[in-house]
């Protein structure tokens, strides 16, 4: 594999990972362990497309107010800490481990499918949640010209949903990834957002909590230049034509095109561990 | 396409802000990483994957790396300085979004966000510097 492949693989992978909302990382990581590229160089390097992506995608989402930055920012105060934790103990243990870490936590993806439409429409007043979540003004509203109308909301359980974060971010800094489907998941069934507000307002935080891990590799000497470089410019272009083209697909299109990435990954994840054995 | 409803309250101009760091942040870096990239291929006549130590990125801390990064560009460009300061640059995008979060509540008096905020921005700076 050269620059000029890892540039080309990255933009469908960037498209893809736009697509289904797993991010390019957690696609371009187990394609580029496949490819040969050790595995702790192919994390630490895939940190940094998780931050182009993320940052570029998530300027539209907060220009159109539908990310929601409060809740956004008192909950990057978790994911940054659970972030550089996991970071600093992928650089420590033995490569073999991050195999299986990778495809057990690619599972909780499928929490994202199956608990996601489930909330779907939730419109109205906002529901009664305790004092911390009033307090920190963990709410908001916006106009959902799908269904025409305002919906209002305000985040349920702002302390257990801080400690999920944690989770997340210990994921993300160890697996070099965005964990957006894990944070999209705690977001909907933990802090009861609607599945647009959780999804925007995830990828928001996303771009933060990889600067927190990235901020661990760059002293690790993981950190390829000749990696990181045409990852992040493939990503990029990859996750722009992706957000051009998610509203023509159907949400059917979509779910499968998910499960089968995921599946795909998970083997080849374990596939690798199991060889390493 | 959804939008939320105007609120005519000040978050509006900390949502534009924080957009326009990003994508100012996402635009420069995709530029440089990209000439960075042309300029490599025409210099070595090859995009192969090196493992040595020249491509590697490593430094005490993250401010003097990208202090030593721009003052290496500044002494002449290479594909490989104009790769390594659009990765810095790509770095530093969400350091300044929770930089221009803290300077936003702090003006608006929000005692709560700003302490948030800090929070935030005080761990990314001890994970950036301490190592």
């Amino acid at each position: 594999m050269d620059m000029l492949s890892l540039f080309l693989i990255s933009i469908p992978v960037g498209f893809i990972g736009s697509l289904t909302g797993l991010g390019g990382a957690s696609i371009l990581i187990p394609l580029m362990v496949f490819f040969g590229i050790p595995v702790k160089e192919a994390i630490a390097s895939a940190m940094v497309s998780v931050v182009a992506t993320s940052s570029g995608s998530a300027s539209a989402y907060v220009r159109e107010r539908l990310a929601n930055v409060r809740i956004a920012m008192y909950l990057e105060m978790f994911t940054c800490v659970g972030a550089i934790v996991g970071a600093t103990i992928t650089t420590r243990i033995a490569p073999l481990y991050l195999y299986f870490f990778f495809a057990a936590f690619l599972m909780t993806s499928f929490l994202k499918v199956g608990g996601g439409s489930a909330q779907e429409g939730r419109s109205g007043e906002p529901h009664r949640t305790g004092r911390l979540s009033g307090w920190l003004e963990l709410e908001g509203s916006y106009f959902d010209e799908a269904t025409g109308e305002t919906v209002h909301y305000r985040a349920d359980r702002p302390i257990l949903g801080g400690m999920g974060m944690v989770v997340a971010g210990l994921a993300a800094g160890m697996l070099g990834i965005g964990a957006g489907a894990f944070k999209v998941t705690v977001q909907e069934n933990v802090l009861k957002l609607p599945p647009k507000v959780a999804s925007t307002t995830s990828n928001f935080i996303i771009g933060m909590t990889a600067l927190a891990g990235t901020s661990v590799y760059l002293f690790s000497g993981l950190l390829n230049v000749t990696l990181m470089a045409p990852m992040a410019v493939g990503t990029t272009l990859g996750a722009v034509a992706g957000g051009r083209v998610l509203n023509r697909l159907t949400g059917t299109v979509l779910r499968v095109l998910f499960f089968a990435v995921v599946i795909l990954l998970i083997a080849q994840m374990l596939y690798k561990g199991i060889r390493s054995w | 396409m959804v939008r939320k409803e105007p609120e005519g309250s000040g978050e509006t101009r900390l949502e534009t802000w924080v957009s326009y760091v990003l994508i100012t942040g996402v635009a420069i870096s995709f530029v440089l990483e990209a000439a960075g990239l042309i300029l490599y291929y025409r210099t070595h006549h090859s995009f192969a994957i090196s493992y040595g130590s020249a491509v590697i990125i490593r430094g005490r801390d993250f401010f003097s790396f990208f202090g030593r990064t721009l003052l290496e560009a500044s002494h002449g460009v290479t594909g490989m300085r104009l790769m390594v300061l659009g990765i810095a640059a790509l770095i530093l995008t969400p350091y300044v979004r929770a930089v221009t979060s803290v300077i936003y509540f702090t003006s608006r008096k929000n005692v709560k966000y700003c302490l948030i905020t800090f929070f935030v921005l005080a761990v990314l700076t001890m994970s950036l510097m301490m190592h």
